[in-house]
């Protein structure tokens, strides 16, 4: 394409008249992301208390509610819980696979009618009929890739089985996590996005959500839920989901 | 403001901002809140301040080698399925929007907030071309029903109050009695607005940063209007400036540590989304197609030029709050997309020297701006190289170069100076009050129209000091 030549010419013909401004140099990067991550996955492994405790603190204070569970099979009561208060009968939730376990049948038990994200993609009409489902659904339920604590923010990675209006168009969002999504600092999140990004079949998006959804654009008074959810909601189980 | 208003003088735009009541109060209002959260952010972040050091040495280090990083990032977009366009001007900017637009059969374009489509007008032209553009930002969305321009880089209709916001919602909106209750208000934005992002056909959003080497564009947003628009319409098109790229995701990690905090005190904002491309195969939603414009716009002609500095800068408002020119005219007074100090110089940048030959002055140079911007961007100096340059290339008025012309030579020649004095202590005497002067004659006028000069002193500086000296002491 010409215009990209031209455009990268006129770029370097500025540079090559202009010295710098001064010595300067990006960040180093780890050389091998993955095994950095895993690393520090097994370091974090063993303070996950006091990490979780920050987390609690921070996502507090940004307007979120935690919730702590001994067992996965807690998990569905908190929902109803919540579903009650808020005249909800239709929870929409990730696939059980992206979930790291079925609420289908709890769910049931609380009286809900649980609307499951296919894994595998179906037609375009089906996919239309899906995102009304979705945009209709007043209580979505997800997983969380990373609770990262300094700030109080989950990570949610877009893909199969997991997608990502789940978490925005409902009013309310409520999402699972067990130790292992634990990291401390946003340092420690910049080495597994570098390992993510070297692996090929991730999703198309990225998702950080620290709170819900606010805004202060009238005379600077905090409003919630402007356009994603109102109530941000994490329920924290203390067995891993995985064993 | 729209440009027509460009043609009333930058002092009389200030000048009725001074008399607006209203406006002052906000201005302060919101000035000195975001000022507060954002000390309150970097006091117990201690970490920051070497932050702040690498996310200026990253900027440097990436327009050191802009090329190979801009190719990088292109290369890696189309690798995961996006197209990407150069446009040098604003006007080729809208034409590939538009093209893809017609192309893509678009009748409606949801926008998240972005200074990028600002700068290039992108919402008169899709109008005109029969696509409705709806702003989805909240301020934005009520400026865009006010027709007006956002006043404030990140808080767009700061100069409205919830009562203004009311009568244009019942008005716009046909929605009788609306209270003046910004949760209300901001109900029914999001009903009104949920509606447009499940019609529209595309989204179209700026980015605060493009990591080269992941082909990822980065939006941060409070609102989630950012994830609405890249995730629902059909179509997502991304408007950057070319020097909005990063090297990497550990280099993005630092800038997204001191953004939130600068611009309104957050530790992060609360929704920061990562795109990268369109919708995958295997994925149930997203766009079917992603567009990345690359945008120059006066911006490559800078990175050799004397406001390369202003191309760190990552629009989170922080100088604007600090600075108290801005805080007393507000940002319709600017009279172009970016106002306060960085504004000054991204007008320079994008329409030339001409465009700020009175905003150019529009600065104490006292250095708030400098030390509030999270990477360090020295605007006081480059304020000062504009002023020059506005000087050398006879852009200011002839009576301030002849004024400044014969000032600066007389300051070259000590005697003349010495002179100077007593002469003027003789000229000033009609003039003269109490040891201020409030009122010159002819051109001289124009000085001390907004402020006193002070009159030369009975006895100057040096005067006192040769008699000292005689006295031997």
């Amino acid at each position: 394409m010409s215009t990209r030549a031209e455009f990268l010419r006129r770029i370097r013909a500025e540079l090559a008249r202009t010295p710098a401004l001064f010595p300067a140099t990006p960040s180093l990067r780890p050389a091998h992301p993955r095994e950095v991550a895993d690393t520090i996955r097994r370091e974090l492994s063993e303070r996950w208390p006091a990490t979780l405790q920050r987390f609690q603190q921070e996502f507090e204070r940004v307007g979120g509610v935690l919730h702590r569970v001994a067992t996965v099979q807690e998990v569905p009561s908190v929902v109803g819980r919540l579903a009650r208060e808020r005249d909800a009968r239709d929870v929409l939730t990730w696939h059980p696979s992206a979930l790291g376990f079925d609420p289908a049948r709890g769910l049931a038990d609380e009286k809900l009618t649980c609307r499951t994200m296919p894994e595998a993609v179906p037609d375009a009409a089906a996919r239309r009929a899906l995102r009304d489902t979705i945009a209709t659904t007043p209580l979505g339920l997800t997983g969380v890739d990373v609770a990262l604590a300094e700030t109080g923010t989950m990570i949610l990675r877009s893909g199969p089985g997991r997608p990502r209006s789940t978490s925005l168009l409902p009013a309310t969002h409520v999402a699972v996590f067990d130790r292992t999504a634990l990291v401390e600092s946003l340092a420690q999140v910049a080495v597994l996005l570098e390992a993510w990004h070297a692996d090929e079949a991730s999703g198309a998006v990225i998702n950080f959500i620290t709170g819900p959804s606010r805004t202060a654009d009238i005379e600077l008074t905090l409003t919630r839920g402007v356009h994603g959810p109102k109530d941000v909601h994490a329920i924290f189980v203390e067995r891993p989901l995985r064993e | 403001m729209s440009e027509a208003e460009l043609a009333t003088p930058f002092r009389d735009r200030a000048g009725r901002a001074l008399q607006d009541g209203f406006l002052q109060q906000a201005l302060t209002i919101a000035t000195t809140k975001f000022l507060e959260l954002r000390r309150e952010a970097f006091g117990e972040f201690p970490e920051g301040d070497a932050l702040r050091d690498r996310a200026r040495a990253i900027k440097e280090a990436t327009l050191q080698r802009l090329d190979h990083y801009l190719e990088q990032l292109v290369d890696n977009v189309e690798r995961l399925g996006g197209h990407v366009h150069f446009a040098t001007t604003p006007d080729d900017a809208r034409r590939i929007i538009l093209d893809i637009a017609k192309r893509t059969g678009t009748r409606m374009a949801v926008k998240s907030k972005s200074m990028a489509t600002e700068e290039i007008h992108l919402n008169e032209a899709l109008e005109a071309a029969g696509v409705t553009p709806v702003e989805t930002d909240l301020g934005e969305y009520i400026i865009q029903l006010a027709h007006e321009r956002p006043s404030h880089i990140i808080a767009p209709a700061i100069h409205k109050t919830k009562g203004q916001v009311a009568d244009l919602f019942a008005r716009e909106l046909n929605r009788p009695n609306v209270p003046a209750d910004p949760e209300v208000l901001t109900a029914i934005a999001r009903a009104e607005l949920r509606e447009k992002f499940l019609q529209a056909d595309m989204g179209i959003t700026g980015a605060n940063f493009a990591v080269a080497d992941a082909g990822t564009v980065v939006l941060v947003t409070n609102e989630g209007n950012g994830r609405m628009v890249t995730t629902l319409p059909r179509v997502h098109v991304a408007v950057m400036g070319v020097e909005k790229v990063v090297p990497s995701m550990t280099d993005l990690a630092v800038f997204l540590a001191i953004l939130a905090k600068s611009a309104t005190g957050q530790k992060l904002s609360v929704y920061t989304t990562l795109v990268r491309g369109p919708r995958k195969p295997e994925e149930l939603e997203g766009p079917d197609e992603f567009h990345l414009v690359l945008l120059d716009n006066g911006r490559i002609a800078q990175l050799g030029g004397t406001l390369r500095e202003a191309l760190y800068c990552l629009r989170c408002g922080a100088c604007l709050n600090v600075c108290p020119v801005y805080r007393s005219i507000g940002g319709h007074a600017y009279g172009y997309t970016y106002p306060g100090p960085i504004g000054i110089l991204l007008t320079a940048m994008l329409n030339g020297a001409a465009s700020v030959k009175d905003l150019a002055h529009a600065s104490s140079l006292c250095g708030a701006c400098a030390d509030a911007c999270p990477v360090r961007i020295d605007i006081p100096r480059m304020l000062i190289e504009l002023r020059k340059e506005v000087d050398e290339k006879k852009i200011a008025p002839w009576s301030e170069r002849v004024v400044f012309t014969l000032v600066a030579w007389l300051l070259r020649h000590p005697a003349l100076f010495r002179l100077a004095a007593p002469l003027a202590r003789v000229f000033q005497r009609p003039f003269a009050r109490g040891g201020r002067i409030e009122r010159l004659p002819l051109f001289f006028g124009e000085w001390t129209r907004t402020r006193d000069l002070p009159a030369v002193a009975a006895r100057t500086f040096s005067e006192r000091w040769a008699a000292l000296e005689r006295e031997g002491r």
